[in-house]
């Protein structure tokens, strides 16, 4: 009952969210700064969920539950310069998780 | 492509036949859902990991997938289900959650200039797709077309493939997906993906400031609590890339 309830909660809350600036664009303009953040929105809420993510699986598996800290790291070098090189992002996961396959099995 | 059309072909087919418009309109459904497409091969690992993680927490089966049409969000998702099952306090949960999700107030200023003129239900229905990916989409298609209208349909067309796709992802995980080895390292697919879609973006000297701030942050703000860290980073990196870019466009 307390799932249902706090996941309904964070339902309504996010779509809150979402309509607001529509809504709140019918009495008021978007304000200036507002309007020129949402250029690095999209890049710098990805590359904090990101690091965020990846900062987090490397400290709850150095306690030995996960692959370490090389593999990786050498997955995130591996991705992002695949995608500089081909300029695709399919390339992040293609050329990532191989990476981190086989750097986890050569260092245990 | 049609965008290679001349503007006299434009108008000769716009009062040729009803058909013609139908499918002119119906294209630019399917080339939004294209381009949703190379999305969709790190969103589906994701929701299927949702779905294994909500099928494996102490929370309700149907209320753990129901969190994907309800909040339609994986990292707030993944936030919900996590904190439920390690017995959270449910106002920190939400608190948590939203916190995360704060960015759709960004992303609803993103189209609301678009959207002005579009009546009360599409807006509403729109608003509700409105998530990282169909973001990026929607702003990549309005980009493309000059016509408006057609954005609108690029939008709902990638939008829409998206929703599908993430509820079936998650549903899948939920019920089959229990049986995927560990050894996999799926919660990897998700951090990779997001790396590899930022550096696919870094085009300018502001853009690469934000995106540099915003990791800095990031990872010195793990320890706040209330995972309020990506959050932060967020704001820091907007406002570093600000500050880039206004230095930049002084003479």
């Amino acid at each position: 009952m307390t799932a249902w309830l706090v996941i309904l909660a964070v339902g309504i809350g996010s779509y809150l969210f979402r309509i607001s600036m529509l809504v709140l664009t019918r009495r008021a303009a978007v304000p200036d700064w507002l309007q020129r953040s949402t250029r690095f929105a999209v890049p710098t809420a990805f590359a904090a969920l990101a690091a965020t993510a990846l900062a987090h699986q490397i400290s709850t598996t150095t306690a030995g539950a996960g692959p370490g800290i090389i593999a990786p790291c050498a997955a995130l070098v591996a991705a992002v310069v695949a995608v500089r090189r081909t300029g695709s992002s399919y390339a992040a996961l293609l050329v990532g998780m191989p990476t981190l396959w086989m750097a986890s099995a050569l260092w245990r | 492509m049609s965008t290679n059309l001349q503007p006299s072909e434009l108008s000769a087919n716009a009062v040729a036949m009803a058909p013609s418009l139908a499918q002119s309109s119906l294209s630019d459904v399917v080339a939004g859902a294209r381009a949703m497409a190379p999305w969709l091969l790190g969103i589906v690992p994701f929701g299927l990991v949702i779905g294994v993680s909500a099928a494996r927490a102490d929370v309700p089966s149907l209320a753990g997938w129901s969190a994907a049409p309800l909040i339609f969000g994986g990292s707030a998702q993944v936030a919900v289900i996590n904190l439920l099952d390690s017995g959270t306090a449910p106002v920190v949960v939400i608190v948590a959650a939203l916190a995360i999700n704060l960015r759709l107030v960004l992303y609803s200023a993103t189209m609301a200039p678009r959207w002005r003129d579009m009546p009360r239900w599409w807006r509403a229905l729109a608003a509700y797709l409105l998530i990282d990916p169909s973001v990026a989409i929607g702003v990549d298609g309005y980009q493309r077309h000059d016509d408006i209208r057609r954005g609108h349909r690029f939008y709902l067309g990638g939008a829409g493939l998206l929703w599908i796709v993430w509820l079936a992802a998650v549903g899948l995980g939920a019920t089959a997906g229990v049986a995927l080895p560990a050894a996999l390292h799926l919660e990897f697919v998700i951090p990779l993906f997001l790396a590899g879609e930022v550096a696919a973006r870094l085009k300018g000297r502001p853009e690469r400031y934000a995106v540099a701030a915003a990791v800095l942050v990031a990872v010195l703000a793990l320890p706040v609590p209330f995972q309020l860290a990506p959050l932060l980073a967020m704001g820091a990196g907007i406002a570093a890339g600000f500050k880039v870019d206004r230095a930049g466009a002084a003479p």
